[in-house]
């Protein structure tokens, strides 16, 4: 039960390649849960009582579903249907990276899905009204009232949803995807060193999902400026100029993001 | 849906004993996080000190690793850390560890961590008085944890503990990818062989949305018997 350091300095180059496909993918799903995700949940919230129940459908199912079994869904499950097979969609659905995005996008889209529409329910009448009066067209109303308070609302779900699913991506090994744990067992079953390449890969994962959450709390902290967020810095000015490093370590050490639902 | 038949001509029982492994996997590998989360939970109570400062230390990497990493972990490296752990005691032994026992110690450890700050949270929001109380009447310390505090903490975490239960059920998924025949590995090797991926990965998704609905149904009917006590505006 040892560590070795040649071997997890050897064995770099691969897992930094492999952290880079998690990052790929991670980037990807994010950028196709927010555009599915957004238009699932206006169809989700609309007053059609039809279309009501298929965006609820659709959280519930893509929701429900570990995202393990929507990868083998879209990876082994779409191509048996002819208009996937016979068209040039084929193309599209050939590549396991495609498969392995659309997957995970379906999943992630679904928390949004919820994330958001909670988020837009919680959006206090009156500025809405306000803006309604002072003769705003309804589309602008949403935009540039209703969506702006949501996100900063939703915000904090959706970075927990976030960090669950960038840890979720491992699962895009089942579709023969060569991420940054299917790098780290690659290297395993060269070496049969059960420590070095896991542990080396969960720092990586480790540092990864760490700077998503400082990155998503000082978003936090832009957007919510107005409301002066957080904990003040109760030292005296002296103190605070001298060690600015302190207020970052305070912030790393506080509680991590729990999962939401 | 002949394949779905129970016996030699469908997978009906194959698919049932993966739901079963599954099902094991997330009971013995919940209840253990519950336990260690407790404990951690009560140990790590002050926000200062040594425990403390394990404590988060732990937390910080159970959180920031993916599951399915600490899965391989033990399932690769078990043997040799059970080992290291027995030296000390004189037990020269190397246990060989299964997958399953891999996995229920490996997601245990990752969701200790999210059960014990949940009940920590809820600890500190059991009203003072209740403690003062018990203190008063010079209660025996263990039975204040057990018979006073622990079950109106574990009532005020319930709803966030039922949460945790279903995340975990579903990341339950990721063992078929280290070699275990759960549910997923069998729906794979069943529309493999027949083709038909639609049927069988349904029937799962079906499985996992039924069986997390069931569950919460329940967990809801067992929360309002334990809110009997409370007076609705305070619940």
């Amino acid at each position: 039960m040892s560590f070795d350091f040649a071997l997890a300095w050897d064995s770099m180059p691969a897992l930094l390649n492999g952290a880079w496909m998690t990052v790929l993918i991670t980037a990807s799903v994010m950028a196709v849960g927010a555009v599915l995700g957004f238009g699932m949940c206006l169809v989700r919230m609309s007053r059609n009582r039809v279309l009501a129940a298929v965006g609820a459908a659709y959280v519930a199912v893509f929701r429900g579903a570990p995202s393990i079994v929507l990868l083998y869904l879209v990876y082994a499950g779409l191509p048996q249907l002819s208009i996937v097979r016979d068209t040039p969609l084929w193309v599209l659905f050939a590549s396991p990276l495609f498969c392995a995005i659309l997957g995970l996008g379906l999943n992630h889209s679904a928390y949004v899905v919820e994330i958001l529409r909670g988020a837009l329910s919680a959006v206090p009448p009156g500025p809405v009204e306000a803006a309604l009066a002072l003769g705003l067209s309804p589309r602008l109303v949403f935009l540039k009232v209703r969506l702006p308070i949501a996100v900063r609302y939703g915000l904090k779900a959706y970075q927990n949803e976030v960090l669950i699913f960038l840890k979720s991506t491992v699962a895009v090994g089942a579709v023969t995807i060569a991420d940054l744990t299917g790098a780290a067992n690659e290297i395993f079953s060269m070496t049969y060193d059960p420590f070095t390449p896991l542990v080396t890969a969960g720092a990586m994962y480790w540092a990864m999902t760490n700077s998503l959450r400082l990155a998503f709390e000082a978003l936090d902290r832009r957007l919510n400026r107005h409301l002066a967020a957080g904990v003040p810095d109760s030292r005296p000015a002296t103190a605070r100029r001298a060690d600015p490093g302190s207020a970052l370590f305070r912030r790393l050490r506080r509680s991590p993001a729990k999962p939401a639902e | 849906m002949g394949l779905l038949a129970y016996g030699a001509d469908g997978y009906g029982d194959e698919l049932l004993a993966g739901a079963w492994v599954t099902v094991q996997l997330a009971v013995f590998a919940y209840a253990l996080a519950a336990v260690l989360g407790t404990l951690m939970a009560i140990l790590t109570l002050k926000p200062r000190g040594v425990r403390w400062a394990v404590g988060r230390v732990y937390a910080s990497v159970a959180t920031g690793v993916p599951s399915l990493l600490v899965i391989f972990l033990l399932y690769y490296g078990g043997t040799e850390i059970v080992h290291a752990l027995l030296v000390p005691f004189g037990v020269d032994e190397r246990p060989s560890i299964s997958p399953f026992w891999a996995a229920v110690a490996a997601l245990a450890f990752v969701y200790t961590p999210y059960l014990a700050d949940l009940l920590r949270g809820a600890i500190h929001n059991v009203p003072k008085g209740q403690l003062e109380a018990a203190e008063a009447l010079s209660v025996p310390r263990r039975q204040i944890w057990l018979g006073v505090l622990l079950p109106q903490a574990l009532r005020i975490a319930y709803p966030g503990f039922v949460n945790i239960w279903v995340v975990l059920l579903k990341d339950t998924a990721l063992v078929s990818l280290a070699g275990l025949t759960d549910l997923i590995a069998a729906a794979k090797v069943a529309s493999g062989s027949t083709r038909e991926p639609f049927l069988f990965y349904g029937v799962v998704v079906v499985f996992f949305v039924l069986f997390a609905a069931a569950t919460i149904r329940l967990a809801n009917r067992h929360a309002r018997r334990l809110d009997r006590g409370v007076r609705p505006s305070e619940a």
